[in-house]
């Protein structure tokens, strides 16, 4: 897997998202821009400027006509994929943490972070397609995290449930339509922070990643943990691959407590595991620092890794990766 | 003496494997039943080329 190094950004990444039929990969990165790439051949084709503060996610619709972000300028924007338009702007108190279409594209969610005299809160929005333009000021639920809160959160298989992710190391499941609470679970380590949650490709089971070192496969119609990953790094993000049972895992000591050696020789490592059986197949060495995110072509083709170190990281699987099974699975 | 051990050890794994394959399978079997029915998909992408065949389908 020789990887292709798209540079573009001038500081660190913070997600990066393919579109839904795996030709586009989006990134954003504190250095308030947003840009496109060709996932074939790594080309930038675009940015999405207009952001003034660090952006910390971004997420396309599943027809690749919109584009959301949500940033530190207390903002979430949506833009125009094809134009690179600013169409929408809402503000909020406090920053934005995360935003993520429904799987129809139809709602989109916000989570605000909780900051004095500002409370964490889910905040969705239904997007009009007719019009792009014309968008509703207000939103269509919302939902205050009392408890611990909410760092991530994604809609489930037919936006029945939203679940969220905490700075606690605990998962909730809301109903998405009321926003009633429905259940919570220990996932992780009691104060141990979820940095990310990721959907199966039908949307009924998720990958969290966290702060404790491991990453967890879950249930989205019961929260049962039916999978654990365990590492020796605190992880920021966490993958489930279609076509092979996969999971990849993407974490790394922040600089403080790194040797400057492993930094210098780009010893930061994505992880792969056997989803199923939970074994640790193999590691892809590159980045510079953390890898901050891990995404996966939808179509299974690819994946790509944004660090600390301002570069994404593409790398199209090989016949190798594609052949190897397990004695079992060949049954 | 030590290679019996070792191939013991290896059927365990083994076992613990197919084990763990099983379960894996009869888990999405159900959830695909109880809840996803028609939205079971095991590559997103490739949904999206099935609404586009389905669309050119209408405006024949």
């Amino acid at each position: 897997m020789r990887p292709i190094l798209l540079s573009g950004h001038t500081r660190a990444l913070t997600q990066v998202k393919y579109s839904k039929d795996g030709d586009i990969i989006f990134s954003c990165a504190k250095d308030q821009i947003i840009s496109a790439w060709y996932s074939a051949n790594g080309e930038r084709l675009g940015t999405y400027t207009g952001h003034v503060g660090a952006i910390w996610t971004v997420d396309v619709d599943p027809t690749t006509t919109l584009l959301a972000s949500g940033a530190a300028d207390n903002t979430i924007r949506l833009w125009d994929v094809k134009t690179g338009k600013l169409v929408k702007t809402w503000e909020f108190g406090s920053s934005i943490k995360r935003v993520e279409f429904s799987p129809d594209g139809k709602q989109l969610l916000g989570v605000t972070e909780k900051r004095q005299g500002h409370l964490s809160t889910i905040i969705v929005y239904d997007i009009n397609y007719d019009d792009i333009e014309d968008q509703d000021e207000e939103h269509a639920l919302r939902i205050v995290v009392d408890e611990a809160k909410a760092t991530v959160a994604g809609f489930s298989y037919q936006s029945k449930y939203i679940i969220s992710g905490h700075d606690d190391g605990t998962i909730t499941q809301w109903d998405a339509k009321t926003g009633e609470f429905l259940d919570s679970t220990q996932a992780h380590e009691e104060d141990m922070l979820i940095s990310d949650i990721q959907w199966s490709p039908d949307r009924s089971y998720f990958i969290t990643a966290s702060k404790d070192k491991t990453a967890k496969l879950i249930s989205a119609t019961d929260l049962s943990v039916m999978k654990s990953y365990q590492t020796d790094t605190p992880l920021n993000s966490a993958a489930i691959t279609p076509v092979k049972d996969y999971v990849i895992l993407g974490g790394g000591q922040a600089a403080m407590e790194v040797t400057t050696t492993s930094a210098r020789q780009g010893k930061f490592e994505a992880r792969f595991f056997h989803k199923i059986f939970e074994e640790e197949i193999g590691r892809v060495r590159g980045h510079f620092g953390p890898l901050n995110y891990v995404a996966v072509d939808p179509m299974g083709k690819s994946y790509a890794s944004g660090g600390e170190d301002g570069y994404v990281r593409l790398h199209h699987f090989d016949a190798g990766y594609y052949n190897f099974t397990f004695e079992v699975e060949r049954d | 003496d030590d290679y019996n051990k070792r191939n013991q050890a290896n059927a365990q794994i083994i076992d613990n494997r197919r084990r763990m394959l099983d379960e894996w399978r009869a888990w999405r079997a159900r959830i695909v039943e109880d809840e996803l029915g028609d939205d079971a998909v095991e590559v997103a992408g490739l949904s999206v080329e099935g609404d586009a065949e389905d669309n050119s389908e209408a405006v024949e």
